[in-house]
């Protein structure tokens, strides 16, 4: 059985380092030895609806319009759950899950809909550090946010974490993203698996079943020392 | 109050300033003047020939190479040690009254103001890309920002603008004045999407060319750099040879010899001149730190990283990285994960830096063996008497570049 992550659109959805999540989890597979695939998914390619992970990052306003487009068609995201696919996703990819989201100030676009969110402006951009207490059993999580937007439940949903300090989600929620069965969502870049290896773990193991340790210090050493910063 | 005492002020205080090392002064004599003269910018480029040059990479290197052409008939202002926002631009002009000319170097986010206030004879446009996100805003919106500003050039001003990059082109395309300039360039970071409409932009294999379905499309241009030579208008050649290493260098002094021949200098002469210099403000200059002899790179973001590995690759087999994120360098360390290190594989890696730990989870994930360190003075006692590499990000590069020696 090999492991398959796709990287979905990179051009269009990459703007704040994203493509690191994709080669982190791959390199903490190949750790492991677990066999494992990545398909980076670029504009024109058809995206497969059968693998395992699917990945969105951040973009800016054009680009996660045009991704929108891409990933409307056929709704590739939505067949890929119904197969039992999971999804991680940052920022400007969190918003396009949700019914709405803004671009350019204060323009409104339909999302795919995927999970009951929707993301309105924000008066002031959230930009900086971030620091959530995860509603999983793993560590703290840290990470940089840099987004426009203000992200509600529509639904009854729990988020990744319990903002310590940031914006994350705002409206009030003191939130930072969401965790359904299939989905996992963050505003945190940095890349968020660089920062939080206890939570690239997670996010496989999810799907893969308990994942063998490795020893990697410098990733518990970086998380460690961002955390402190930021406390 | 009269511009020349306000000038005569403002230098005074630049002056003790620099005698109690505060700092270089040029930063205090800016800012008293436009204090006491805000339009002392405009007032000081009334009588002279002012051309600005912006971009998010080389222009600091551009502006010093047109101001060494310029300097072979004519006496130039310049502030191109990086002094480029408000107070940089107005302690330059103040210098040398006399000078026909001025190359300014000025901030992407500064150039509306310094358009209004310099009514300038040209504008030099090199290259718009991701830099410094948490601090500065998304590329499109900086474009959109050049975009309005240039609609207020004065009428006869000339805009020599990069033909490579889509963001550049969308900006300076509907000047009368544009003359465009390439480099073969290959790609955009950041132009995925169309700038002018924002359907996905099609790029051609080679990522030379480029075009949309709304019309939008790379222009033709006058000035080619092909290797290193330059060809211009009326098919006129010459070879750009630097003194400063690598392929960004050359096609900046391709730049400088295109804006010096539309004033007066011939680009043979041009040439000749940018070929003697060497090092900019500090960039590949020589400092030694304990029994090391280094030389100095500076990189800031994912295309001027890529392209100093490129340089640094046919230099000295050891090779210093020293990232730091203060609000200069932009705090969101990120960008890292948008270089890719393998050149440095099979180079004596050593990493140091404020953000040394995310240089160094980096580089793990990208394969490449290092050494992690707490200072420059501990990377020299690992490397020993030897040269090598010292790549540093902009607030630890300033703070070295004060000790460099030709
Ligand atoms: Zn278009």
């Amino acid at each position: 059985m090999t492991f398959t992550i796709v990287h979905l659109l990179p051009e269009l959805l990459g703007t704040y380092g994203d493509r690191g999540n994709v080669e982190i989890l791959s390199w903490r597979l190949a750790q492991r030895e677990i066999a494992h695939e990545v398909l980076t998914i670029g504009v024109g390619d058809s995206i497969p609806t059968t693998a395992d992970l699917y990945l969105l990052g951040g973009g800016e306003d054009d680009a996660q319009i045009a991704a929108l487009e891409i990933l409307s068609e056929k709704d590739t995201l939505k067949n890929a759950l119904v197969n039992g696919a999971h999804i991680f996703a940052v920022c400007a990819g969190f918003q396009i899950l949700g019914t709405q989201f803004p671009v350019s100030g204060s323009r409104m676009i339909t999302g795919l809909g995927i999970i009951g969110i929707e993301t309105v402006p924000a008066k002031r951009r959230s930009v900086g550090e971030l620091l959530s207490r995860p509603t999983a059993p793993i560590s703290m999580l840290t990470g940089f946010e840099n987004h426009g937007g203000q992200t509600r439940f529509i639904d009854d949903l729990e988020p990744l974490g319990h903002v310590v300090s940031g914006i994350g989600n705002g409206q009030g929620s003191n939130g930072d993203g969401l965790v359904t069965s299939q989905v996992v969502a963050t505003y945190m870049h940095g890349p968020a698996f660089a920062r939080n290896p206890e939570l690239a773990d997670w996010v496989l193991s999810r799907k893969l079943g308990a994942l063998s340790s490795i020893t990697a210090p410098v990733f518990d050493q970086l998380h460690d020392e961002r955390v402190a910063k930021a406390e | 109050m009269k511009l020349r005492i306000a000038i005569w002020i403002a230098n005074a205080f630049g002056a003790i300033s620099r005698i109690t090392k505060r700092g270089s002064g040029v930063m205090v004599t800016g800012r008293i003047l436009l204090k006491l003269q805000p339009n002392a910018v405009s007032i000081l480029s009334r009588r002279r020939r002012v051309i600005l040059v912006s971009g998010t990479n080389g222009k600091t290197t551009t502006t010093s190479l047109i101001f060494s052409a310029l300097s072979v008939k004519n006496r130039v202002v310049s502030n191109y040690t990086g002094a480029n926002l408000f107070a940089g631009i107005a302690a330059a002009l103040s210098k040398e009254l006399i000078a026909p000319l001025a190359a300014l170097e000025v901030d992407e986010m500064v150039i509306p103001w310094a358009i209004k206030q310099s009514a300038p004879e040209m504008v030099v446009l090199l290259n718009l890309g991701r830099d410094q996100l948490d601090r500065l805003s998304e590329v499109r919106i900086v474009a959109q920002k050049w975009k309005d500003a240039l609609a207020n050039l004065p009428k006869q001003c000339r805009i020599l603008a990069d033909a490579d990059d889509p963001f550049v082109v969308w900006a300076a395309k509907d000047w009368p004045n544009t003359i465009w300039f390439s480099s073969g360039a290959i790609g955009h970071l950041d132009a995925s999407t169309c700038p002018s409409c924002g359907a996905i932009l099609q790029w051609s294999n080679d990522g030379a060319d480029y075009s949309c379905r709304c019309g939008f499309a790379k222009p033709k241009a006058v000035w080619v750099l092909q290797g290193e030579e330059l060809t211009g208008p009326d098919n006129q050649k010459v070879k750009v040879v630097s003194g400063i290493p690598g392929r960004a260098a050359i096609s900046n002094a391709a730049r400088a010899i295109a804006v010096a021949s539309y004033f007066g200098i011939s680009i043979q002469d041009s040439s000749v001149a940018i070929a003697k210099v060497s090092s900019v403000d500090g960039r590949f200059g020589s400092l030694r730190i304990g029994d090391t002899d280094f030389r100095l790179l500076l990189s800031k973001n994912p295309a001027s990283w890529r392209e100093t590995l490129a340089t640094s690759s046919s230099g000295p087999e050891r090779v210093v990285l020293d990232v730091n994120a203060n609000t200069q360098d932009g705090k969101d360390t990120s960008w890292l994960w948008d270089v890719d290190f393998s050149p440095l594989k099979d180079r004596y890696v050593v990493v140091t830096g404020k953000r040394r730990l995310d240089v160094s989870a980096r580089l793990t994930v990208n394969g490449i063996a290092h050494h992690v360190v707490a200072d420059e003075v501990a990377a020299a006692k690992l490397l020993g008497e030897v040269k090598a590499d010292l790549i540093a990000s902009y607030t630890a590069f300033y703070r070295l570049a004060k000790s460099v020696t030709k």
